[in-house]
């Protein structure tokens, strides 16, 4: 397997990966950058320029206050924020979902997210984007650098995460996975019945066997920590409440995959949840327990897109993060074109328990289907933030323990922007993959977003699609067109005017939707038309001037991923 | 090695049984027996890029529809890619073309679709029905067209045309191994580009033309006939000839517009001969093919305007006893070009004449200017500017 040497051609190729983090030394898209990292990496100036242009945060360096302007954020004041930041003499811009929808509003500053902030902390900056703090009393003070927890709890216990417990010195599922040996892992985990947690829900054991069968070296293991979706901050509480969870599954995999190399992708704006996962590593490391294992931290630089895996994977090996083709799938061809294990933090962050206690034993916590599940809840309920239950809760059952419905229910969302809207006569049904698919709806990252009377859901969708809009990586005709051919028509639908044609706005969006379903080559596409053919189909009155879809475009399916 | 057909896999495309070769793709496999499939992003030289979504079709126990251009042929598979045998595919590229159309001027713009090249977008469009869904503001950067004044002389980007099929930039990395462009920015404002959007002629940029040649919609496209405005292509008559720049004899083909300069027909520009199709067998991609490949440099694509240009020496000049030059017949000119020579000889000896030819000469002629100078002149001063 890996040797330690590597040819000189591969050391140019992972030189290349170097690309997007150099850009951000070399001060992000501004004129010579690129040529300055093309000289420092070996790529070509075009190809640095051409990763510059597509991250948020290297693309607009001048950027230092950034507003979230996701769907949570904005029914908190988001928008007062903003012009707030604009009155003071901010050059402040929206930004995509930060993670942090517990906090709403959140604003970035530099590269740091802070919680709740007020129109009154933007009026205190005099101007100056640094003087910027949120009076926010969730902000504390942890390990030195001003840092926020987010509200935890769990259904029945400590479960599998325990978030409440915090971080722990217990490393003994290293030893019992020792015991266990290969087999006896890929065993448990094909026992316990742990499905992906970043939105696919694809059986981790599949995976699992297929990276560790396959021929070619070496083998990699990615861990997917790149949380975008809307309404969706779950694996950032892993991180920063059970980073040992985190590290310690990511060794178990390395070793029964027969990797050594481990890629931690983070998005760059989760800088507070990097130093904890840092901090874990040198501790456990130093105690001997990661021996023969290489760990590499690498930022994201602003795209929700690189989510998908394989757009990950491109942004690992420093390109643009556009998505590739699959099949091959990643357990295949995935890191510079080696069989990799890719998964998202709360996958992994289970896999401990898993060994430790069995299969069987995760298996049983759910109600349906296998395991507990991290649900982050925002919106209009008493208090937002990650709760711990048996996968398959009904919403009224976690709005319970996020302190009730703050107004009247109309509309959620399960899964984040992704999962389109659900009317409020879905309030018992169990939220897992299976239940959420049967009603053209899905579980994805079990971000839950709840709405209240107040929320006009025309205006709600035209949010989501405003940001897969931004987010689609623009390779492909069906979702480049057609999130803003959606947009387009709802803004003109809101503001009464037609299509250049002279025709109803909504007329064709239905076709619209049919054809990014369809054509999209990922995952991005294919569900980006769902919160307005959900919005249409649930709440019709929403939409005065529109005729109630025909046939609405088939619920779509997320791509099945491996 | 030959093998015999009756061996070779299947597949069912259509209802009808194909063999084809192993490593072949769908999209090869179609065109080969004649089922059309339309492309926007496929170049047999260029990696499948799946990007265009205009190749996509039925693939039995498949949930998805799959990129023919990318999807290798394997024994067994039932494939349906024609509308009259797929509703599916039939909406597919219906809504597919419709979607295109909203953010591309179509037949509307002023300056008629097919300035520079053949808008294969707006055939395909016409070819399956697409409909008017309305019309999107354009908001790209247009980095090396009008609206940034790049001055180099020949290429020009209109970033209203161009459907992000990313061929030509595919085809400057991959084929020419050159990079000067890029995709730049995400979403629907991505366009292509230069570093730092500089003009074309400060960057590696080495004016091969390919990125014009590839293109399927004329957005990247040729100065002079999208400012001269020009008929549009099909409208030209093609001269094939081999360039005569340089020793390797690219192909090309000559557009002459027969109307221009009173019906005299004039050049107005040079494309290649379309690719042979791709051999049965797979073959490594890249700079495969040589001269026939469509490969070429700056020369031979953009340097034609000598041959109409006004100053252009119709016949030859000799100066007389006035100090001017004179128009002269060919006969009159050789004897005054044979006499200077010979008095330079006569009054100097031999060596003082040297002899050097054009790369632009043929192995033939080059001989004869070798000739001339040893058994004409007697002497060995001959050189020939490639052989440095
Ligand atoms: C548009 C898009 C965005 C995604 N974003 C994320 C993400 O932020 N985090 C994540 O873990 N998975 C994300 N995924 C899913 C990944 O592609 C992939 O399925 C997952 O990382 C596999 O890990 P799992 O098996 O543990 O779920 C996204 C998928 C798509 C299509
Ligand atoms: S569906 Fe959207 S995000 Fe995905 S590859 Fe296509 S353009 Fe990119
Ligand atoms: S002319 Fe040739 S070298 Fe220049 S950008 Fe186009 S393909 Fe690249
Ligand atoms: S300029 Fe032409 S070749 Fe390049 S991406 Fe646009 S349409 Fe494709
Ligand atoms: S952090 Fe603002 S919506 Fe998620
Ligand atoms: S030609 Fe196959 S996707 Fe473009």
């Amino acid at each position: 397997m890996n040797d330690g040497t590597k040819s000189r051609s591969e050391e140019r190729t992972r030189k290349r990966g170097e690309v997007p983090d150099q850009l951000e030394l070399a001060g992000g898209m501004v004129p010579g950058s690129a040529a300055i990292v093309a000289a420092a990496t070996g790529d070509s100036e075009a190809h640095a320029y051409g990763v510059a242009s597509f991250y948020s945060l290297l693309a607009r360096p001048e950027k230092k206050l950034r507003v979230c302007t996701g769907l949570s954020c904005r029914l908190r004041g988001a928008d007062e924020v903003l012009s707030a930041a604009r009155e003071a003499g901010l050059d402040a811009e929206g930004y995509s979902c930060l993670a942090a929808c517990d906090a709403a509003p959140a604003v970035l500053k530099g590269r740091e997210t802070l919680p709740e902030v007020t129109p009154e902390d933007m009026a205190r900056t005099g101007g100056d984007w640094q003087q910027l703090v949120s009076s926010s009393p969730r902000m504390q003070t942890v390990e030195g650098a001003p840092n926020w927890f987010g509200d935890v709890g769990s259904y029945d216990g400590p479960l599998v995460f325990d978030l409440p417990a915090g971080e722990s010195e217990d490393t003994s599922a290293l030893a019992a996975a020792a015991e266990l040996g290969t087999p006896g892992v890929l065993d448990a985990i094909e026992a316990s019945g742990l499905q992906g947690r970043g939105g696919a829900g694809f059986p981790a054991h599949i995976k699992w066997r297929a990276v560790a069968g396959m021929p070619a070296a070496p083998h990699f293991v990615v861990l997917n920590a790149d949380e975008s979706e809307p309404g969706t901050f779950k694996d950032r509480e892993v991180m920063m409440r059970r980073p040992d969870l985190v590290v310690i599954g990511l060794a178990i995999a390395a070793r029964a995959v027969g990797a050594t190399e481990i890629y931690l992708y983070l998005r760059g704006e989760f800088t507070i949840p990097r130093r904890r996962i840092e901090a874990t590593l040198a501790r456990l490391s130093a105690a001997g327990h990661l021996d023969g294992l290489d760990f590499h931290i690498h930022e994201g630089q602003g795209a929700y897109i690189c989510g998908e895996e394989t757009a990950l994977l491109e942004a690992l090996e420093g390109k643009r993060g556009m998505p590739r083709l699959k099949p091959p799938f990643p357990v295949e061809h995935g890191l510079w074109g080696k069989p990799t294990l890719i998964h998202n933090v709360e996958t992994i962050a289970a896999v401990p328990f898993i060994v430790l206690n069995g299969g069987a034993a995760f298996r049983d916590l759910g109600r349906g289907e296998p395991g507990t599940k991290l649900y982050s809840i925002s919106g209009h309920v008493g208090r937002p933030g990650v709760y711990e239950t048996p996968l398959g809760v009904s919403l009224d059952e976690l709005v319970e323990l996020a302190g009730g419905y703050t107004g009247t229910l109309k509309a959620f969302s399960p899964g984040g922007a992704s999962s389109g809207f659900l009317p409020a006569s879905e309030r018992t049904r169990p939220m897992d993959y299976k239940h959420l698919a049967d009603v053209g709806s899905m579980l994805g990252s079990s971000g839950v977003v709840v709405l209240d009377d107040t929320v006009d859901l025309r205006w709600s969708a035209l949010e989501q699609l405003r940001f897969f809009e931004d987010e689609s990586c623009g390779q492909c005709a069906p979702c480049r067109i057609g999130t803003r051919y959606l947009r387009d028509a709802v803004d003109r639908d809101i503001a009464g005017t037609r299509l250049s044609n002279g025709e109803a706005p909504l007329t064709h969006v239905d076709d619209a939707a049919w054809q990014m379903v369809e054509g999209s080559i990922c995952g991005l596409g294919q569900i980006a038309a769902l919160p307005l053919t959900s919005a249409r189909q649930h709440f019709p009155a929403d939409f005065p001037s529109d005729t109630p879809p025909k046939d609405s475009a088939s619920p779509s399916e997320p791509e099945a991923t491996k | 090695m030959i093998q015999r057909t009756d061996q070779l896999p299947t597949i069912e495309l259509d209802g009808r049984q194909i063999t084809f070769h192993p490593g072949e793709s769908l999209l090869e496999v179609a065109s080969r027996s004649g089922v059309q499939i339309p492309t926007l992003c496929h170049d047999p030289r260029l990696d499948p890029a799946g990007a265009c979504r205009s190749c996509l079709v039925e693939v039995e126990g498949q949930r998805r529809l799959l990129p023919s251009c990318a999807t290798p042929a394997v024994d067994g598979q039932k494939v349906t890619a024609s509308p009259e045998h797929s509703p599916r595919i039939e909406r597919h590229r219906k809504s597919l073309f419709s979607l295109y159309l909203t953010e591309h001027p179509g037949e509307d713009h002023p300056d008629g679709v097919e300035r520079g090249a053949p808008n294969k977008l707006v055939r395909a469009a016409k070819a399956f029905g697409a409909e008017d869904w309305g019309k999107l503001e354009n908001l790209r950067d247009d980095l090396l067209g009008d609206r940034s004044h790049d001055e180099n002389p020949y290429i020009q980007f209109d970033s209203d045309l161009c459907i992000l099929c990313a061929k030509c930039t595919r085809y400057c990395d991959e084929v020419e191994s050159v990079s000067a462009i890029t995709l730049a920015g995400r979403g629907s404002e991505t366009t292509i580009a230069t570093p730092d959007g500089r003009s074309l002629l400060d960057t590696t940029c080495e004016m091969c033309g390919g990125c014009v040649a590839v293109c399927p919609t004329g957005a990247m496209g040729e100065k002079k006939p999208k400012t001269h405005k020009m008929p549009v292509e099909a409208e030209l008559e093609k001269v094939r000839t081999t360039c005569n720049y340089c020793g390797v004899g690219c192909q090309f083909d000559l557009n002459v517009d027969p109307a221009a300069r009173e019906g005299g027909g004039e050049i107005v520009k040079v494309t290649s001969p379309t690719p042979a199709p791709p051999p049965p067998t797979p073959q490594p991609r890249g700079r495969t093919g040589g001269s026939t490949a469509r490969t070429r440099c700056g020369k031979g694509r953009f340097g034609y305007d000598f041959l109409h240009h006004e100053d252009r020496l119709k016949t030859p000049l000799v100066r007389g006893a006035d100090g001017e030059l004179h128009p002269a017949t060919w006969d009159e000119a050789l004897a005054a070009a044979a006499a200077g020579l010979r008095g330079v000889q006569e009054r100097h000896g031999k060596d003082a004449l040297a002899f050097v030819s054009s790369s632009r000469c043929t192995v033939e002629e080059n001989f004869l200017v070798q000739k001339l100078s040893r058994a004409v002149f007697g002497t060995n001063n001959v050189h020939q500017c490639a052989a440095t």
